[in-house]
């Protein structure tokens, strides 16, 4: 129980912030002007944009989890990395799925190799390979172990992904940033609250996934207490 | 006389299986330690968890002077494994030549062809270790784990597939390392010869242990009924 | 280091001996060549020759993959993995030895397949032979770094051979489009660019180090 009170804390002050940031959010999103040239279909950047930043998030944290747990060998750093992986993971699902509709909407395509979808892909494959190495080593340290192994080289190479896809010529498509004077009136507000929503919508998740890995622990805990008083 | 080991609540669990209850232990130099047990109690966990190869899950291990850093830790200890470490595809000789080689060891071919000699395996020297029967093998793993002149010696069962005569000779090799002042675990199932090598003994069951003193180590009946009281007595009290 | 040419010369010894890995290596890559052939003969048009420098690296790092999986599969035996962790040796030097074996069986690999894929497209590979050497070995390189560090870990899994493939895919980008980059401007055009080249460089060193310092806590049990 000592383990979970800080994290029920969190989680209803994540949960309040992410009712009223989603709140305004979505005012903002409705009351937003329909964009000249590409019509109603560029709304959903509002949420495309931010849940980007969820899934990089996602796989910082997988990483920085891993290298304290190498680091501290105390489980809970490993519990904070499996946790950020399934949001992140959920997250960059979402930047897939929505990217291409909004493509579809503008330029006509589903896809293109272009950098920034690419190297999103590629991180949602690294996402799928970490949570497959998770659960496929036997031990749970040593999948700890492993996982932290995996995610801290993956987190190396993005940016050399970067580099490499602006090599191979895949800058073209993808509209630079949307900063500086891009942002017509009235879209400044929704793609602020957007990213404030998205970072409140990761960290709810975040600590009820945490929640969860505690919980695990403690029943693991108190299974091996009960086998010694049995043995 | 410094402790060459030192083990205060060491345990290993499992997820929730507690294959090693909290253990306290110490051993110094030209000390040996039996350890014994019925199968699955945790003794080859226990063993691999003074080798260094496994981290506990609780409880700290020092093997050599507190400073020691972890290579002169590996240094120290040699272990005679369920398995013989050894590459198929290598003869004997190369495989000892490789661990020399592993170990820093000088002159690592005159070391191997001493060792060799020494352990009457001469004869299949230039055999693949792949082609060797159980017995030799288990005569090569221990060549091995001999060769760098370990402090402490951690062996699982030593004694498994030996004939008299290479059993007699391992014996007599325990005896004279211990006389030099090294420091042995030994799990094995032989009463007999632990019994003559062994000063104390720790008899584990489904992880929790109990230990024995020099009277109950004498010979081979004391032993015997001492350990059959012992597991009776860990199995009540589970 | 004394540690790393003994673990060199074993890998390369047990290989030598039953040579099953590199001739694995050797047919996979040959047939590839092979099945390049007939996709896009010489005659076609050079719009389907353009990619083939690409598809000669396809044929060479699934033929590398195909010898990374085996690497730790002869440690398995014996539990020989476990004699080299109780080792009072640096780590780093272990995943060195592993790593140089694969990357030497992988070049010899890259020699026959790069000579066959000459033969069947009819190229003269004799101007850019040696900057060709240099990009095949620096590709080789990565893949065989990060390759070896991920054998070891998935060589402990479920599903091992599977697994290797699953985690090294992702992260060969870099490597593999550096040197797809490379390759295909040294056939088509004759010229090695810098950027390809640094890219692959800065991988390699990247990837290295990270193996090196990790395999400390991958060979733990």
């Amino acid at each position: 129980m000592t383990a979970t009170t800080p994290l029920r804390t969190w989680q209803h002050a994540s949960a309040v912030a992410l009712a009223v940031s989603a709140a305004l959010w979505a005012f903002f999103v409705w009351r937003a002007p329909i964009d000249a040239m590409q019509g109603p279909i560029q709304k959903i950047l509002y949420v495309h944009v931010p849940v980007v930043l969820g899934a990089y998030l996602g796989f910082f944290l997988t990483a920085l989890g891993g290298g304290l747990y190498l680091w501290r060998r105390e489980e809970r750093w490993d519990r904070l990395a499996a946790a950020a992986a399934e949001v992140g993971v959920l997250f960059c699902t979402l930047v897939l799925v929505t990217g291409p509709i909004w493509a579809k909407g503008t330029w006509g395509r589903w896809w293109t190799w272009d950098l920034r979808l690419t190297l999103t892909l590629l991180l949602y494959l690294v996402y799928v390979s970490y949570l497959l190495l998770r659960s496929f080593t036997e031990g749970s340290e040593r999948a700890a172990r492993f996982a932290a192994v995996y995610a801290i080289a993956g987190l190396a190479v993005i940016p050399l992904n970067y580099f490499a896809i602006d090599l191979a010529g895949g800058r073209t498509v993808h509209p630079e940033n949307l900063g500086r004077g891009s942002l017509g009136a009235g879209m400044r507000a929704p793609f602020a609250l957007g990213m404030l929503t998205a970072v409140a919508a990761f960290a709810h998740l975040l600590v009820r996934r945490l929640e969860v890995g505690a919980l695990r622990s403690e029943r693991d805990r108190r299974e091996a207490e009960a086998f010694r008083e049995e043995a | 006389m410094s402790a060459l080991l030192r083990a205060r609540g060491l345990a290993k669990r499992f997820g929730p299986l507690l294959a090693l209850a909290p253990l306290d232990l110490e051993l110094g130099p030209g000390q040996a330690l039996a350890v014994l047990g019925p199968n699955g109690a945790g003794k080859s966990t226990l063993l691999r968890l003074l080798a260094g190869l496994a981290r506990p899950s609780a409880g700290t291990l020092e093997i050599g002077p507190g400073s020691a850093s972890r290579s002169r830790r590996r240094r120290a200890i040699g272990l005679v494994g369920h398995a013989t470490f050894l590459y198929p595809a290598l003869t004997t000789r190369e495989n000892l030549v490789l661990t020399a080689r592993l170990y820093g060891l000088d002159a690592p071919a005159e070391r191997a062809q001493r060792m060799l000699a020494e352990e009457e395996l001469l004869a299949v020297a230039e055999r693949r270790a792949g082609a060797l029967s159980r017995g030799l093998a288990q005569r090569a793993a221990i060549a091995r784990a001999l060769l760098h002149g370990p402090q402490l010696l951690l062996l699982d069962e030593p004694w498994t597939g030996l004939d008299a005569r290479a059993a007699a000779r391992l014996s007599r090799r325990l005896e004279a390392e211990q006389a030099a002042g090294r420091a042995l675990v030994i799990v094995s199932h032989d009463l007999a010869r632990v019994a003559g090598l062994a000063a104390r003994a720790l008899v584990l069951v489904r992880g929790r242990a109990a230990w024995l003193g020099p009277e109950a180590l004498g010979d081979e009946k004391a032993l015997g009924d001492a350990y059959a009281a012992s597991v009776n007595r860990l199995e009540a009290a589970a | 280091m004394n540690a790393l040419v003994a673990i060199l010369w074993k890998d390369l010894l047990s290989e030598w001996r039953s040579r099953d890995r590199v001739v694995a290596m050797g047919v996979f890559a040959l047939l590839v060549v092979i099945v390049l052939y007939l996709a896009a003969p010489p005659g076609s048009g050079p719009e389907a020759r353009a990619h083939v420098p690409g598809l000669l690296w396809v044929a060479w790092s699934f033929a590398g993959v195909l010898g990374l999986n085996r690497a730790f599969a002869l440690e398995l035996e014996n539990e020989a993995l476990s004699g080299l962790a109780l080792a009072p040796v640096e780590r780093g030097f272990l995943f060195l030895g592993k790593a140089l074996a694969s990357f030497v069986l992988l070049l010899v690999v890259q020699l026959a397949s790069a000579l066959a894929f000459a033969l069947a497209f009819d190229l003269d590979l004799r101007p850019v032979a040696g900057r060709l050497a240099l990009v095949a070995a620096l590709g080789a390189a990565g893949l065989c770094t990060i390759g070896t560090l991920f054998s070891a870990i998935a060589v402990r899994t479920q599903y091992r051979e599977v697994m290797l493939p699953l985690l090294l895919l992702p992260l060969l980008v870099p490597v593999l489009l550096g040197a797809v980059r490379a390759t295909n401007a040294l056939l088509l055009e004759g010229t090695l660019p810098w950027p390809a080249l640094q890219l692959l460089l800065v991988t390699d060193g990247v990837f290295a180090i990270v193996s090196f310092l990790s395999f400390e806590v991958v060979l733990d049990e």
